[in-house]
């Protein structure tokens, strides 16, 4: 018998996706086991099957990277590094603008990584004490610096540990990813092999193990060869906590020049499960949501529920405020001009619970209330959650 | 010397600020262009992350003084007395009195203010100004 090429696994926090010859399994977690035991439990005939090297892996279960970015301007250090560390899958970020780093209270929380960025190569320098001051007051890992040459010295005599990477701010003023991205990917790989309870999937792959929101966004150039999707479109994948939008660059005017056709955003606190106080928070000091729970035949009371209703109610309430947060309404990191918009792909858990129509007529509310639009642009569901396993080749193999 | 330029605004016209990027270059300057359609913050930022010498915001479909209001708050959060602040194009709207317009820019915290002058005079400006300030 032919021995089959390649077995794909997602591990997220609720179940494990497996991907054979095409064809995805679903296996619900068991939370009295650890990840790993459940796994090879479950599937230990398949797993038989393949050699280490045409396993590959990728994960969600460790919760990514908590970040930390020090950066000198929003228009440049600090929105670059926050595109390269979205787009490397990382979650949790916090900023400091420096010019006003006294107005920022360092967080109580461990970080895994400070970024500190600013200034191109050859300038007279821009940091300088307060920078190694505030850091003594937060507890990090790991910290790296990808800013101006000049300051180089100094921050390697003032604090310790420090990685220094290529400036991701080029001379002509333009961002500069790959070290910094790469960086990022092998610091989430270390993370899992620090973690008692995922660290044995290196027992079974030889492959790097990237987290799984990078590998979707490198799906995404793939997409319309297995699904009917047009660009510019963005797809939406709301989880329990967080809630992942990848979209097309062609959706920006802004001043980034990358290689990269889609970028990621992550919005912490929009999911239905982990983070539904906030996600009701939000709701609630919307101005249109009123009139949205009217159109959805419910009222307010929905929003303090425990029912299936009301989970559905939340999930169309978190459609509705993701598309809010990225167009022209609402100053944030970047705004998205959703008018060109041609495709919504949804993804995730939210594809199990809410049918095409309940995604569809939210969709529609916004596009004819907040944008005045007659239409809403095509929309299409990745019910069986196989995105993910369209980016699971690694760069090498890529064309 | 550094220069930042780009045109100010919502403002899509984009033949001068190809010239204005050529001519700089010819004259020695390192340009960065940050092209059409450029906030104020943009070029402030910029400013300080190239740790220009000049920058030169053009504005040609007359809105710029809408944009261009707040530059004395965003110069105030940082030490930009070396910064030249440098401003051309088409500067006002209508039946506005042109003599009037350099005094007001100059109060939003212009060093340069030159309202339908002509490039090349404007940049010799330029050049006896930063002349002078040795
Ligand atoms: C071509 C053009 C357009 C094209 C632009 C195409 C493009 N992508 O570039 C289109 C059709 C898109 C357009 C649109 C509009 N335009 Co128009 N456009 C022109 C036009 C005919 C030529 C501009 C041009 O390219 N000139 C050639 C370049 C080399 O010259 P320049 O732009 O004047 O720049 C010179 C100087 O100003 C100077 N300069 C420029 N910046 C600086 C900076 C410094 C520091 C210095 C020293 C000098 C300097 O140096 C340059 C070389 O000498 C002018 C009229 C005209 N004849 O000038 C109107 C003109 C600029 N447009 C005008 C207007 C009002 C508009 C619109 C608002 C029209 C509308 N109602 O829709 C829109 C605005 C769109 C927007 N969001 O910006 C007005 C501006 C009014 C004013 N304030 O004086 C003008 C003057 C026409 C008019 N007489 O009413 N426009």
């Amino acid at each position: 018998m032919k021995k089959p090429n390649k077995l794909l696994i997602d591990i997220g926090s609720t179940y494990f996706k497996i991907c054979e010859n095409g064809h995805i399994s679903h296996y619900f977690r068991n939370f009295d086991k650890n990840i790993f035991d459940d796994l090879t439990g479950k599937c230990s005939e398949t797993l038989k099957k393949y050699a280490k090297e045409d396993i590959h892996i990728c994960s969600s279960a460790n919760g990514g990277l908590s970040t930390l970015i020090i950066g000198l301007t929003n228009s440049f250090s600090l929105k670059y590094a926050i595109n390269i560390a979205f787009n490397s899958g990382i979650n949790i970020i916090d900023t400091v603008h420096y010019l006003e780093i006294e107005k920022f209270t360092p967080p109580k929380e461990m970080i895994d990584v400070v970024i500190v960025v600013g200034g191109i190569d050859g300038g007279k320098g821009v940091f300088d004490e307060r920078l190694p001051n505030y850091l003594k007051e937060v507890n990090y890992q790991n910290i790296v610096y990808v800013g101006n040459n000049t300051n180089r010295s100094f921050l390697q005599e003032q604090v310790p540990g420090i990685k220094i990477l290529d400036n991701i701010i080029s001379s002509r003023l333009q961002m500069h990813e790959e070290e910094l991205k790469t960086y990022l990917t092998d610091l989430y790989q270390a993370d899992i092999m620090g973690k008692e309870d995922i660290k044995h999937f290196y027992d079974i792959t030889s492959n790097q193990i990237y987290s799984t929101p990078y590998i979707v966004n490198r799906s995404l150039p793939h997409l319309s060869d297995k699904m009917n999707v047009a660009d510019p479109f963005i797809l939406i994948d709301i989880g329990g906590a967080t809630t992942d939008i990848h979209y097309s660059r062609d959706l920006v005017k802004d001043n980034i020049i990358t290689d990269s056709e889609y970028d990621r955003l992550v919005f912490k606190k929009l999911g239905v499960y982990k983070s539904r106080e906030s996600l009701v928070f939000s709701a609630k000091n919307n101005e249109f949501v009123y009139e949205l729970l009217n159109f959805l035949n419910v009222t307010e009371n929905i929003l303090e529920e425990r029912s299936d209703k009301a989970t559905k109610v939340l999930m169309q309430l978190s459609i509705f405020l993701v598309l809010y947060k990225m167009s022209k309404h609402h100053k944030a990191y970047i705004e998205l001009e959703l008018e060109k918009l041609n495709s919504i792909v949804l993804t995730g858990g939210i594809t199990k619970v809410l049918s095409f129509d309940e995604i569809n007529e939210i969709i529609l509310f916004f596009y004819k209330k907040i944008l005045h639009f007659h239409h809403a642009p095509a929309i299409l569901l990745d019910s069986n959650y196989e995105i993910w396993s369209y980016g699971m080749v690694t760069p090498k193999e890529q064309p | 010397m550094k220069v930042v330029t780009g045109v100010v605004g919502n403002d899509v016209h984009v033949v001068a600020n190809r010239l204005i990027d050529i001519s700089l270059q010819e004259r020695g300057f390192e340009v960065f262009n940050l092209g059409v359609n450029t906030y104020l913050e943009e070029f402030i930022d910029a400013v300080i992350e190239t740790d220009a010498d000049v920058l030169l915001v053009s504005s040609l479909n007359g809105e710029a003084e809408g944009w261009c209001r707040d530059l004395g708050i965003l110069k105030s959060k940082y030490d930009f007395s070396d910064v030249v602040f440098m401003i051309g194009g088409n500067l006002g709207v209508g039946e506005m009195n042109a003599e009037e317009l350099g005094p007001k820019y100059r109060n939003y915290g212009f060093d340069l203010v030159f309202h339908q002058v002509d490039l090349n005079e404007g940049l010799d400006q330029l050049e006896n100004y930063l002349k002078e300030r040795k």
